[in-house]
């Protein structure tokens, strides 16, 4: 009953879907390079609808991401781990693991530190200002902090990052990818929203190297934008920092690629197959007969058909 | 409505259920080896208890979930610490843990950070415990050239006086490993690897190929080094410790390294919930108190000592629970934190003029991992491959040299001290991120070229050897714990605050040690050996230093620079001193050798502890156990 009623509402959610894919997809043009012509514009449309209606009959809807979000994001993943004689990031479904994430845990952020007060490390190191920064009052009266104070508290090395330097600094190597650098007051759903929207006005911007909807862009110019992003070369990029949001797009379409298949991505372990890992497979989930502390200490290697946490999950409950 | 709640007083209150919590647990909870005297122990902690069968058994297999998600570490909204690298800097707080990975406040419910370790085990040398005297003698006048600001102290015991308290923590956890020095004569010894009144009490796990290559290479001319099988703490062959608590042998099914978190599902992997509480439960007296979060000591104001330990349950609740003796088991800054919070010892205050800094809690912290991106060396063995990931065991398959640690070599005119535990052919035990996210994300990894180095990738036909050695941190007055004055916890009480910075003797002892190890290198018939990221004293900061810290809370000769004394007892301030606490763990070191973690030596700190308690336990009117 739960599932029936589970399908209705996907169901439902689709039709809704694909009525905005239309709409989307005549509209997007019209905002896009005044260098194309229509026709291009037309026949980009057109394929765009096509792939759209192609993905509402064949897979499993979407959970946060808005239909312009997901058009975008998929040509992003697909530029990440790009499809050649082996699967990539689209026949993995890189875009709903993504999609599910961010529609849970890591979309609100929800093992993660969001007090206040959000100061970002500042970029570049000519900006010296010290910082003077009121301290929370929450705990300042508290007779058993020593030191407790109401005075603003003022930093001589402020929050700068300054590359080589042995006195002042907060990081040499700025990444989001590490704890403390992602310093915005956003959760990740509204980080990635932020990103994806830059992503595609730097795209767009007349006056930019691209002029055009991502989508639209040669997979080697799609490739090169990327590659911008991570070399900070947006200079607006709705303030956040452009490798920081191409660190998590990058991160993201891998995690997509390779966690277990119950995250949504990694469909049909098209990821293990491709790097040749061997999920839960031990050495005889298939009843390949191999030990596992024989293959531990081999001179060489032996393909295992790779076996996910459902699938252990199923055989334990089955056996129990 | 939240209400407030008093115990039932108790004679030993534990703070903290991790590793050292467990030995106290078990060891004072037993009236068999307290004289006949059943006292009641009373251990809290802020999580849960993970039962390895419920628990693991079936949820391990989940890379993003365990080891990225870090679904059963602390989580952050509720805590968190904030870091900088000098005085001068605002701190900012670590908002997640780092994608990759970040090693910060591990520690959350019935075996604490143990259950999220590698099990690497072993012994820290006599050297490790009189580093500063030692150095002054041999190399004098050289240690305020090595290290600015210098801090560094001795231990107030030395390796022999350890060495029984080894024995016991060793046979409490079940190690594996292979002690291939006399067992007889502590000065026979030329391994360098410290002398040992018996070997551990399990084999070493399987060596691999690349393991038993790297032995017989470095044991012949011209190193004639004294290599010995990994020592852990990852049971080989089913034990029964000497409470009488079963233990399973590892299955090597993996998952267990790196991004997969290190969850153990078998028990196999030692931590304070399959070895010491149970021991503990079995004796009546003992109660565990989980999902509470300690936010206060009550002090008498008279006397200093400790009365009571205060916590929310999770409905909010306070509860006041008295106790005679207190143990503080915390993992890392929150030993520090809770004791800052509660004006218990004398907290530590910075100058930059290393002469008048004050104060003991927060003081000379260290750190026992590598510079982020530090000194690497690097080379393929084209003649060894294997499943990259075939199963696993999280620290095992390698051999370990001492031979390159310690003052095991001689450093006149090398600019730094100590050195580095070499090891080589570990089993790779974590899941696909571990392998391919290592180090993070870069620009390089995104296109086509990228992913053609992903095929097949864990379908190795060659072995790729890397090591990163460096010599230890060593403590100065410009490295410290305090509370940070901006950001708090869930409770609203300010967070810790690290200030730290990579120290000279890890780059110096770096670049000298990477050479060492690129002549082993080759000589085991390596191609492409190469030393890359050179990296020079202050040319690099990062956030990565939330693990494996060596003190902030030292054990030590002098109560003006130390919090505990040599029975893990407190005695600083020395006016009014709280001498009913004790505590030990990785930050009651003082620095040391270079072995990541500083839990093995830790644990002989908590069996000194246990006997320092059950003494005090007998003293007629508080201070300190003679």
């Amino acid at each position: 009953m739960v599932d029936q009623t589970r399908r209705e509402f996907l169901k439902l959610g689709l039709a809704a879907a694909a009525s905005a894919a239309m709409a989307s997809g005549i509209e997007i043009p019209m905002f896009g390079s005044q260098n194309s012509s229509i026709q291009t514009q037309l026949n980009s449309a057109n394929t765009k609808i096509a792939n759209l209606n192609a993905r509402v009959n064949t897979v499993v809807g979407f959970l946060s991401l808005s239909v312009a979000e997901q058009s975008l994001l998929e040509k992003i993943v697909e530029t990440i781990i790009p499809t050649d004689t082996d699967p990539g990031a689209k026949e993995a479904g890189v875009i709903y693991f993504i999609d599910r994430a961010l529609a849970g845990d890591y979309g609100q952020s929800a093992n993660m530190f969001m007090d206040g007060p959000h100061i970002l490390p500042r970029i570049p190191a000519s900006t010296t200002t010290p910082l003077s920064v009121n301290p929370t009052l929450s705990w300042a009266t508290n007779p058993y902090i020593p030191g407790a104070s109401t005075s603003p508290i003022s930093y001589i090395g402020g929050s700068v990052v300054t590359p080589g330097s042995g006195t002042q600094g907060i990081t040499a190597t700025p990444r989001v990818g590490s704890g403390i650098n992602y310093q915005y007051p956003l959760n990740m759903r509204e980080f990635w929203r932020i990103g994806l929207d830059a992503l595609q006005k730097y795209a767009k911007d007349p006056n930019g190297a691209y002029k055009g909807p991502f989508e639209s862009l040669s997979a080697t110019s799609q490739l090169t934008l990327l590659q911008d992003l991570w070399g900070d070369k947006p200079t607006s990029f709705n303030n956040i920092r452009p490798s920081d949001f191409a660190y998590e797009l990058t991160f993201m379409t891998w995690a997509g690629f390779l966690m277990d298949p119950i995250y949504g991505g990694n469909q049909n372990m098209v990821g293990w197959t491709y790097t040749g890992f061997n999920g839960v497979n031990f050495g005889n989930f298939y009843g390949e007969g191999k030990d596992q502390k024989a293959l531990m200490v081999a001179t060489t290697p032996t393909r295992l058909k790779p076996a996910s946490l459902a699938q252990y999950q199923q055989q334990a409950s089955g056996s129990a | 409505m939240p209400t407030t709640i008093t115990e039932t007083p108790a004679d030993v209150v534990i703070l903290g259920v991790g590793y050292m919590s467990g030995v106290i647990a078990a060891e004072l909870s037993d009236p068999l080896l307290n004289n006949g005297k059943a006292y009641n122990v009373v251990a809290i902690t802020k999580g849960p208890y993970w039962d390895y069968v419920n628990d693991f058994s079936t949820t391990k297999y989940d890379e993003w979930g365990v080891g990225l998600g870090r679904k059963y570490d602390s989580p952050l909204p509720l805590q968190s610490t904030t870091i900088r690298n000098t005085p001068y800097q605002f701190a900012l707080p670590v908002r997640r843990y780092t994608m990759p990975i970040q090693y910060h406040a591990l520690g959350h419910g019935v075996g604490g950070a143990a259950q999220h370790y590698g099990g690497t085990m072993g012994r820290q040398g006599p050297w490790g415990y009189q580093m500063l005297s030692q150095t002054n003698t041999r190399y004098p006048g050289t240690i305020d050239t090595i290290n600015p600001h210098n801090d560094l102290q001795d231990w107030p015991l030395q390796y022999y006086q350890y060495e029984p308290y080894y024995v016991q923590w060793e046979n409490a956890h079940g190690l594996c490993g292979n002690y291939n020095g006399s067992t007889d004569n502590p000065g026979s010894d030329s391994s360098g690897y410290p002398w040992m009144s018996q070997n551990y009490r399990l084999p070493p796990h399987p060596l691999t190929p690349a393991a038993q290559l790297f032995q017989s290479t470095v044991q012949s001319a011209p190193f004639n080094y004294h290599p010995f099988p990994h020592v852990n703490a990852l049971a080989s062959q089913p034990y029964v410790n000497q409470y009488g608590v079963p233990v399973n042998p590892c299955v090597y099914d993996g998952y267990c390294g790196g991004l997969c978190d290190y969850a153990c599902e078998t028990g196999a992997k030692a931590n304070a919930a399959y070895r010491t509480i149970p021991a503990a439960m079995k004796n009546g007296n003992f109660t565990l108190v989980v999902n509470s979060f300690i936010f206060r000591l009550d002090t008498d104001p008279t006397s200093g000592l400790v009365t009571a330990a205060r916590y929310y349950d999770p409905q909010g609740n306070v509860h006041i629970q008295q106790g005679k003796v207190f143990f503080n088991g915390m993992w890392g800054y929150n030993m520090i934190r809770i004791m800052l919070l509660s004006g218990v010892g004398a907290p530590y205050v910075w100058k930059s003029d290393p002469t008048m800094v004050s104060g003991t809690v927060g003081r000379g912290m260290t750190n026992g991992y590598s510079p982020y991106k530090g000194t690497n060396v690097s080379g393929t063995l084209s003649n060894i491959g294997g499943n990259a990931y075939p199963a696993g065991n999280a620290g095992g398959g390698s051999v370990d040299i001492y031979d390159l640690m310690d003052d095991n070599f001689d450093h006149k005119n090398l600019g730094f001290i100590g050195g580095s535990q070499i090891g080589v052919g570990g089993y790779p035990g974590g899941g696909p991120g571990n392998i391919t996210f290592a180090g993070g994300v870069s620009s390089a990894s995104m296109g086509g070229t990228f992913k053609a180095t992903q095929k097949d990738k864990y379908l190795q036909t060659k072995t790729v050897l890397s090591s990163t050695p460096f010599a230890p941190d060593l403590p100065t007055t410009d490295n410290y714990v305090d509370l940070d004055p901006h950001y708090t916890d869930i409770y609203g009480d300010p967070l810790a605050r690290l200030t730290y910075d990579w120290t000279p003797n890890m780059y110096v002892g770096a670049t000298y040690l990477a050479n060492k190890v690129k002549d082993i290198f080759t000589a085991m018939g390596a191609s492409n050996v190469t030393v890359s990221n050179t990296v020079l004293p202050g040319a690099v900061h990062n956030d990565w230093w939330g693990h494996h810290l060596r003190g902030g809370c030292r054990i030590g000769t002098d109560p003006t620079w130390s919090v505990w004394d040599k029975w893990n007892q407190c005695w600083s301030p020395t006016v009014k001193t709280p001498f009913n606490i004790f505590g030990a763990g990785e930050i009651t070191n003082t620095s040391g050798d270079t072995v990541p973690s500083g839990t093995h030596v830790a644990g002989p700190q908590s069996y000194r502890a246990a006997e320092g308690i059950k003494q005090y336990l007998g003293l007629m009117t508080p201070g300190l156990v003679p």
